[in-house]
């Protein structure tokens, strides 16, 4: 620990009590911590005796990750663990500040950290982690990350850094045989686990998992060809002969599914679990976090402690909540991308009675909503943000009446709160992260995710 | 709709690898604009090794990964011939990304790999590490044609005409210069250089091809969602192939079109980059 580590958490530490008395940018301590001493992460967080585990994916890492460290305190470890969202380097780097002694000295046995694909290959690089846990590869972001074979390939990049152990999604076209991609070089000194859901699951699902499509020929395990693409000649790319999804055995299955609460199936053992909110989705996000637990702690895992660890555990900011405004519920429904609106819809048992909907510019291309299937709806009350317009568009081709589109979102708001209390006790409101965050603020809860107040 | 009363029948090419990211919209809304108004639509959908049906009116592909280009290129090339047939023929085609770019002469990759292409545009792409990422503005003889621009490759289009001018973007090939806007500050962004790569003056920015009945564009969204001008034209040539008028808008699809009318115009008035 240097001078330069111990300046960067006074100063770090300085800026975020400023920060967080005018109420905002939780990244920005970090950031200055990392100016100060480059390597402050590793100085820090390298150091926990049972080290880093990574979680990265397109979609439930929060919640993953939200899930792995309740499970993780219920086996009597002390967690470290970076609040959702923040997973860009300076947030992992801001959440450390409040959690350090000025010597840079992190009192944790084991670090959970979320990260972001982006910047996974740079993190963990870092971080050198222990295990790497990888969700899924799902149509995300294409504005920034372009095609999903960059995903893929920042995704191989991550895992190629698990000193250890790394768990991986069966059910992913592109995740079910990542390992024999990195080569017998890895593999040969690393435990290698799959987590996944039953095929009757999956095939019940109006969308499956909403997995991103893999060119190239499929086989099973049995080397038949299930899925073939368009014709051959693949140049080399596209790697012909890949596994199918499915094709591996799964540690822990997801084998029955309820309402908010599923089962898993561990060591021949079920288990049942309660889930953050509806869908198949969060029953993965829980097998995978009780996959990556068992990897992390061996024999000291018991499955009895994880029903009662996911019992415990707060809704993630955002993801499927609940607020209560004026003595009405407000679901919200994260569209992050278009397999989360996918599989947030899918698990609608009802078409919601009253929807608004706020997308922005942090959608910069809506392109993709005409891949989605948007009949769990009958119609939009209330669409605003800055994207509303090409929304409206989409819901008219889609013969879904819409009410007003009005840019402005505050208004916009106000004029979905005036609607009158609908018979089932639920508005819905469907948006991205952007208007997320803004339109709870508008609805009177100022707490910041990212360790804010 | 080669015989009388038969329905249109639009071609839709390699929809399962060239589907990337809403494309197949625009063959769900070249349906519904017809069916709106009492004209039948038939959607043929061809995968690799599929036949080419006996008739077709109009032809749609879409854009796509570089890897499920190279995927599809054999396939593409299997159609080739009958597709040239239908182009001179006058049968409007709309081709998008990676899919117009597989149905022009060549595709030169990132490793220098040739690709040749079905020859059905007189055009060619080098894919180029420089990728512009934004909000896409084009003046067009149909007028503002809005959408987003997502690539990192050039298309020569040689002496052909262009659907129009950028307003906003970057275009077939990067500009230079002061007033590049979006084009330099993505290739900065990106970590890029622009060198060996054709560059033109900023207001000698010029967005896709369109000569005759054949259009090829970089414009997504999908562009006939923003662009219904560009829809109606469609299938005015297409039926007009067969002495046909296309029906005036029905009141569902003017109020569509008034909403792709303020959404034009909220991405013209602030458009946005990487």
């Amino acid at each position: 620990m240097g001078f330069r580590t111990t300046t960067a958490v006074l100063v770090g530490r300085a800026v975020r009590v400023a920060s967080r008395a005018r109420g905002g940018g939780s990244a920005i301590p970090g950031n200055i911590a990392l100016k100060i001493d480059p390597e402050f992460l590793q100085h820090s967080i390298a150091r926990i005796p049972l080290g880093v585990v990574a979680v990265s994916g397109s979609n439930g890492k929060s919640t993953t990750t939200n899930m792995l460290a309740g499970i993780l305190r219920e086996h009597g470890l002390k967690v470290f663990t970076n609040p959702s969202g923040g997973n860009l380097p300076q947030g992992i780097a801001s959440s450390v500040l409040s959690s350090v002694s000025v010597t840079g000295v992190l009192d944790a046995d084991i670090a959970i950290l979320e990260v972001d694909e982006g910047y996974g290959p740079k993190i963990t690089k870092m971080l050198t982690p222990s295990t790497v846990l990888l969700l899924n590869i799902q149509i995300d972001q294409l504005n920034r990350y372009h095609e999903p074979d960059r995903v893929v390939r920042m995704l191989e990049e991550v895992a190629s850094t698990a000193t250890q152990s790394l768990v991986l999604n069966r059910d992913d076209n592109y995740l079910v045989d990542l390992d024999t991609r990195l080569g017998s070089g890895f593999t040969g000194s690393r435990a290698v686990s799959f987590f996944g859901a039953s095929p009757e699951l999956i095939g019940a699902s109006a969308h499956g998992l909403a997995s991103a499509e893999r060119f190239g020929d499929a086989t099973s395990g049995s080397g038949t060809p299930v899925a073939g693409g368009a014709a051959g000649s693949a140049e080399g790319t596209a790697g012909s002969g890949h596994l199918a999804a499915g094709a591996r055995e799964a540690d822990v299955t997801v084998t029955d599914l309820g309402d908010s609460q599923a089962v898993l199936g561990i060591d021949g053992h079920d288990i049942a679990v309660r889930l953050p909110a509806r869908g198949l989705h969060y029953a993965l996000d829980a097998a995978a976090a009780t996959a990556a637990a068992r990897a992390v702690l061996g024999d000291r895992f018991r499955a009895g402690l994880v029903t009662a660890a996911l019992n415990g555990l707060t809704t993630v900011y955002g993801r499927g909540e609940l607020l209560q405004v004026d003595g009405e519920d407000i679901e919200i429904i994260m569209m992050k991308n278009p397999a989360s609106l996918q599989l947030n819809l899918d698990s609608l048992s009802a078409p919601p009675e009253q929807v608004f909907m706020a997308v922005d510019e942090g959608t910069p291309d809506p392109s993709w909503v005409y891949d989605i299937d948007l009949s769990s709806l009958d119609h939009v009350d209330v669409i605003t943000g800055s994207k509303a317009w090409q929304f409206a568009v989409r819901f008219g081709y889609a013969n879904i009446p819409v009410g007003t589109v009005d840019l402005d979102v505050r208004a916009a708001v106000k004029q979905f709160l005036a609607l009158p209390r609908p018979a089932h006790g639920r508005k819905t409101m469907i948006l991205n992260y952007e208007q997320m965050m803004g339109i709870r603020k508008i609805l009177g809860f100022k707490e910041l995710e990212g360790g804010g107040a | 709709m080669a015989e009388h009363g038969e329905p249109l029948r639009i071609l839709h090419l390699f929809p399962t690898t060239l589907g990337l990211n809403g494309e197949s919209g625009n063959v769900d809304i070249l349906r519904r604009r017809a069916e709106s108004r009492g004209v039948e639509v038939d959607v043929v959908r061809l995968e690799a090794g599929d036949q080419l049906p006996a008739s077709v009116d109009l032809v749609f592909i879409g854009s796509g990964p570089v890897s499920a280009q190279v995927q599809t290129q054999a396939a593409v090339l299997a159609v080739a011939a009958p597709l040239r047939e239908l182009a001179a023929s006058g049968v409007p085609f709309l081709a998008v990304g990676a899919g117009f770019q597989l149905l022009g002469e060549s595709i030169t990759l990132a490793d220098g790999t040739g690709l040749t292409g079905a020859a059905v545009f007189p055009v060619s792409t080098v894919i180029a590490g420089e990728r512009v990422v934004g909000d896409f503005v084009v003046e067009s003889r149909l007028g503002t044609l809005v959408g987003f621009e997502n690539r990192g490759s050039y298309i020569d289009i040689g002496q052909a005409a262009p659907i129009g001018h950028v307003v906003y973007g970057r275009g077939n090939v990067a500009a230079t210069g002061p007033g590049a806007g979006a084009s330099a500050a993505a290739i900065a962004a990106s970590g890029g250089t622009a060198e060996g790569t054709v560059l033109v003056a900023p207001d000698s920015r010029v967005e896709g091809f369109w000569v005759d009945n054949l259009i090829g564009t970089h414009l997504h969204g999908p562009v006939l969602a923003n662009n219904p001008a560009l829809a109606e034209w469609l299938l005015e040539t297409a039926l007009a192939r067969h002495g046909a008028a296309l029906p005036p808008a029905t009141p569902d699809l003017v109020e569509i079109d008034r909403r792709a009318s303020e959404a034009r115009a909220t991405i013209a008035a602030a458009p946005l980059s990487e």
